[in-house]
């Protein structure tokens, strides 16, 4: 067989010494490949910090604004299989770097396109498959040859990573403000042997106020709640006692279905006397504990706290916030020392939890409450994060999630290398180099997958305006020479050295991306037929 | 004249022959290209839900698919009673069998009867799986090599598999939890948990086993030496269950009290939890705040909301029984573990048990890039599995790669010379049946089939009998030093089951089929 087959029907025509593949095989894959590179090209765009933003209505009506690639894959309503994959890889990206979500998928895209080029020339797939295997494994090897170990004292180097993926995002002229931010709370919590670091005892509270600038990292903790104030109570307080607790300040409600028999109107009174009198004495037993912040937990069965035990609260000068969720009582607890107190004869002072100040603050239109100066912290930080609507806030959140993550990521794998499409170019040039030492199909396939990974440097070029062939040409020329570190400065639009630009970002991401996709191109390539299933 | 209610319907003789060889033939030809280490996958669609589901695992597939034929339903029994007995050779056995319709299709055409069809292939079959028997080694008795034999089974199941490319650390993996088992064939005691994210590579097996639950609020996170109870109680209110149960009151104080009265029936409960002695306490239902407290007052851990199954196998690995009643304690028997910590899996927080009970007991936690890659490769790593733990059991290996068939397609020639009579002609067809296998294999790799299988057949009757198909390089080449192994029993079960399910689906002269229940418009 001719080595370039015009199309699937002139190969099913083919001698049988070539894979010679039955024609509804070649349909599907096709199928499969026009459908993962559509959701690649989707998300194209996005990559870099020149890269564009994207717009989504969600069905609800609701809108996003965001250049983070898992954000986008989750909202696209994906319906073909391939494409679906696609969302799951850069989910998975998601959680094991949290960035790069973008780039997993546009480089899944660009070596299926290199598959498909390939199995056109009636190349078998599992013969790919098993090729981009192997050159993801010896891209791997180059990479982490190419990067350079850190240590989490050398705050320098972490703030050069989370800056250059805050750098990509809508709130890249705010990197300054929010790297630092992102730099502390992962240091915070991450020790010298620790390997990972739980986010969730990050927690980033949204208020609508102010501007990106505005965002802070609170020295204590900030409540996504606010005090309640609806009967005047206080809103300072200062050397606070915090009790957290789970029963609730309002008239009695046992599980069992009840009702309160009245015969006549005297009997009236008693009963809302007696209301007044239960409420009056949970609230002095609290007053007793030398309790004077009071968070309240969220209850569905019944009002968490009503007007009457507000008021008495506010005479007896204690500050009342309520709605606490659940979930939200473990980290409360951990951050303020304090314990949860599930019943009234529970309530002590030792589970108390001491601060020196909780105040309510009006910052930027938006009202705050921050608890500073809090005795036996636990290992937990909170971050207020503001903006100016709801839209920017909302991919505030994300772009510091973002960045959260490949400060962990450092964490988890202490190095660090080149951005810019530096590495990319690197591994490229060094598989094609060792492509010509192997023999048959796989030394092909090496080269297809070397070239398919200069799509990262491409994209790059081509979102910032730049010429992508030229760029592209000649950043492989100054590797070729030796300058392992050039990449594209995509705000100078040149080449130059990138690591003297200070964009790096963490070994984990690249490696990362480049495993997870040539894992799911190689399980997309494997696939020859839909069967419809129940 | 009718005789059949309305919409019910025959078939006879010929069509019904007919109707069950097109069935049994068009899925065989479905499964066919999942065969073997170059095998494709497919991806299967729920019409209902959307969902997705990526496997070249034939009992998956056949399990899937909406099928209206009595024949193609009696092949999907016999690749789900393989996966039962065995585990793999799921694909094999139905498109040995479907390989034995499309023969006895012919034989038919030539005006032979059904019936000595089956006595020929009787007497095939028996002849096979005696030249089978013969050729089966053991080497139980060595436990390195006996090891080595494992690791090749296990390999030689993976390739087929989403895993071939990392055949030989979950070969590694599979052998090591299945050695763990003590030949016990209960695969309960292995735990498979996924997690998407990180790469396959990244799975890894973990002595003991994993809870995918959180501790209660203010536990300790970590804990020796603990004795577990495991309950199925609610732990909010016990509340008096006859419907309709009201309390009349006529104040609120005494409101008050009953619901004092709930808490103090509560917190008598807590503490005959708390007698037993324990200082870890999981329930498979919700424990509330209050209860909560009062157990981590008293030190114990809390684990709330354990599903069922999460509970049932915490009972079996740590030795322990489900209570629901707590006032008598020395009647409990307690779990025991030496170590519960929580662990960090991706961005999930989990709670590990080490140390526990039963010794055999371990978790493989298994990661992958998409939600379709981790399903598959638990497919993949069960299959190995249960194929291991069988061949603990019956030791005996035969060599893989299409040399067993071949092996098993020689034999029976031999055989069928000596027959009599039209018989000869059926055993004959069953050799062709047999050597179909090494053919797909070849045709799924691209290879030129028929001058492998040719090369392969001569091979053999040079004397060669451990050749077979070298998959990589696409030549014939010794299976033992390859190391291309199955179990005897995989191979045995195969050849019976298919031939079995041929043998019921030729004498089959008649389909009648009752008219569909009537359903009300949906």
């Amino acid at each position: 067989m001719s080595a370039v087959a015009p199309s699937p029907q002139a190969l099913a025509t083919g001698s049988n010494k070539a894979f010679n593949d039955r024609g509804k095989p070649m349909e599907v894959r096709l199928s499969n490949m026009v459908a993962a590179k559509a959701i690649s090209d989707a998300v194209r765009t996005s990559l870099g910090p020149r890269g564009m933003d994207k717009m989504i209505q969600t069905s609800k009506g609701e809108l996003i604004i965001t250049n983070d690639g898992a954000t986008i894959l989750k909202s696209i309503q994906a319906l073909h299989p391939a494409a679906k994959m696609l969302v799951d890889l850069s989910a998975a990206q998601d959680v094991e770097a949290g960035d790069g979500t973008t780039s997993v998928v546009v480089l899944a895209g660009s070596l299926l396109g290199a598959a498909e080029k390939m199995l056109q020339k009636g190349m078998h797939p599992t013969v790919i498959a098993e090729s981009f295997q192997k050159a993801s494994a010896k891209a791997v090897e180059y990479l982490t040859e190419l990067s350079t170990p850190i240590n989490l004292d050398d705050k320098t180097s972490l703030l050069r990573a989370a800056t250059t993926s805050l750098n990509s995002k809508i709130v890249s002229q705010y990197s300054s403000t929010l790297a630092p931010i992102a730099v502390s709370a992962v240091t915070r919590l991450a020790t010298q042997t620790s390997s990972n670091v739980d986010l969730r005892d990050i927690r980033i509270v949204k208020k609508v106020g102010g501007t990106i600038e505005d965002t802070e990292l609170v020295d204590g903790v900030v409540l996504n709640q606010n005090v309640v104030t609806t009967v005047g109570g206080l809103t300072r307080i200062e050397k606070a006692k915090i009790g957290l607790i789970q029963f609730q300040l309002s008239a009695p409600k046992p599980d069992m279905d009840n009702t309160v028999v009245i015969n006549d109107y005297r009997q009236m009174d008693k009963v809302i006397k007696e209301g007044r009198q239960y409420l009056l004495n949970i609230c002095k037993k609290i007053k007793k504990a030398n309790c004077n912040v009071l968070l309240i937990q969220k209850s569905i069965l019944r009002d968490a706290v009503d007007d009457i035990s507000l008021t008495f609260l506010k005479r007896l000068n204690i500050l009342v916030v309520k709605d606490v969720e659940r979930d939200e009582i473990e980290f409360l607890s951990k951050s303020l020392g304090c314990k949860p107190i599930a019943d009234i004869d529970a309530f002590t002072e030792d589970k108390l939890g001491y601060a020196d100040l909780v105040e309510e603050t009006t910052h930027a239109g938006a009202k705050v409450v921050r608890i500073t100066g809090v005795k036996n912290r636990g290992r937990t930080v909170s971050i207020l994060a503001m903006g100016s609507n709801s839209l920017v806030l909302e991919e505030c959140e994300r772009s510091l999630h973002d960045a959260l993550c490949v400060v962990r990521c450092l964490v988890k794998k202490r190095a660090l290398i080149a951005g810019g499409g530096a590495p990319e170019i690197h591994v490229s040039r060094l598989l094609s180099q060792y492509a010509h030492t192997l023999k048959g199909m796989e030394a092909y396939c090496f080269q297809a997958y070397a070239d398919a990974l200069e799509v990262i440097p491409t994209t790059l070029a081509e979102n910032a305006g730049l010429n992508p062939i030229a760029i592209v040409t000649e950043l492989r020329n100054r590797h070729a020479l030796g300058e392992r570190n050039a990449g594209i400065n995509v705000r100078k639009g040149l080449i130059s050295n990138i690591l003297e630009e200070d964009v790096v970002q963490p070994l984990l991401v690249s490696t990362s991306a480049i495993e997870l996709s040539t894992e799911t191109v190689c399980l997309l390539l494997k696939i020859d037929d839909y069967v419809q299933t129940r | 004249m009718n005789i059949f209610g309305a919409e019910a319907t025959e078939e006879k003789a010929e069509n019904a022959r007919l109707a069950s060889f097109v069935g049994a033939l068009a899925l065989g030809d479905l499964v066919k290209s999942t065969l073997g280490p170059k095998g494709m996958n497919k991806i299967l669609q729920s019409g209902s839900s959307g969902e997705i589901n990526v496997t070249n695992d034939g009992a998956t597939i056949l399990k899937s698919i909406q099928l209206d034929n009595a024949a193609a339903k009696i092949l999907v029994n016999i690749s789900k009673v393989q996966d039962d007995e065995v585990g793999d050779g799921t694909t094999s056995v139905c498109v040995l069998a479907a390989e034995l319709l499309r023969e006895a299709e012919k034989l038919i055409s030539q005006r032979i009867h059904p019936q000595t069809i089956i006595e020929g292939y009787r007497i095939a079959s028996a002849a096979a799986l005696g030249a089978l028997e013969k050729a089966a080694t053991d080497n139980s008795t060595d436990p390195a090599r006996f090891r080595q034999d494992l690791m090749n089974i296990a390999r030689t199941t993976l390739s087929s598999k989403v895993l071939s490319q990392d055949k030989d650390y979950f070969a590694n993996l599979a052998v090591d939890a299945v050695l763990r088992l003590k030949g016990s064939t209960d695969l309960e005691h292995i735990q498979v948990i996924k997690k998407v994210g990180g790469k396959l590579t990244d799975s890894y097996l973990d002595e003991g086993f994993i809870l995918d639950k959180t501790i209660g609020t203010n536990c300790p996170k970590r804990l020796e030496n603990a004795n577990i109870l495991i309950a199925n109680t609610s732990m909010d209110t016990d509340k008096i269950k006859v419907f309709g149960a009201r309390i009349k009151v006529d104040s609120t104080g005494k409101l008050a009290e009953l619901e004092r009265a709930e808490k103090e029936k509560m917190k008598a409960k807590v503490d005959a939890i708390a007698a037993h002695g324990i200082n870890c306490f999981v329930n498979r239902q919700l424990i509330y705040n209050y209860p909560e407290s009062l157990l981590a007052e008293k030190g114990i851990m809390t684990i709330e909301h354990a599903d069922f199954e999460g509970v049932e196998r915490l009972a079996l690995v740590t030795g322990g029984e489900i209570a629901s009643t707590f006032d008598h304690p020395e009647l409990v028997k307690l779990g025991r573990c030496e170590l519960i910590e929580e662990i960090m899996i991706g961005e999930d927080k989990l709670i590990k048990f080490s140390g526990v009970a039963a010794g055999e007991a371990c978790t493989v936690v298994l990661r992958g890039s998409t939600n379709q890659m981790i399903d598959e490769a638990e497919r993949s790593l069960h299959d190995a599995l249960s194929v291991l733990s069988q061949t603990v059991k019956e030791t005996r290996i035969v060599l893989g790669g299409g040399c067993s068939e071949m092996l098993m397609s020689c034999a029976v020639d031999e055989e069928a010379r000596k027959v009599q009579g039209k018989k000869a002609i059926a055993a004959e067809a069953f050799a062709r049946a047999l050597r179909m296998i090494p053919t797909i294999l070849a045709d799924n790799a691209g290879y030129d089939s028929s001058d492998l299988v040719a090369k392969l057949r001569a091979a053999h009757y040079e004397g060669k009998s451990d050749s077979g198909l070298n998959m990589n390089e696409g030549t014939i080449g010794s299976m033992v030093e390859l190391g291309v192994t199955e179990s005897y029993k995989l191979k045995s079960q195969v050849v019976i089951s298919a031939s079995e399910a041929a043998e019921m689906i030729l004498r089959v002269d008649d389909i009648l089929r009752a008219a569909p229940r009537r359903r009300e418009a949906v």
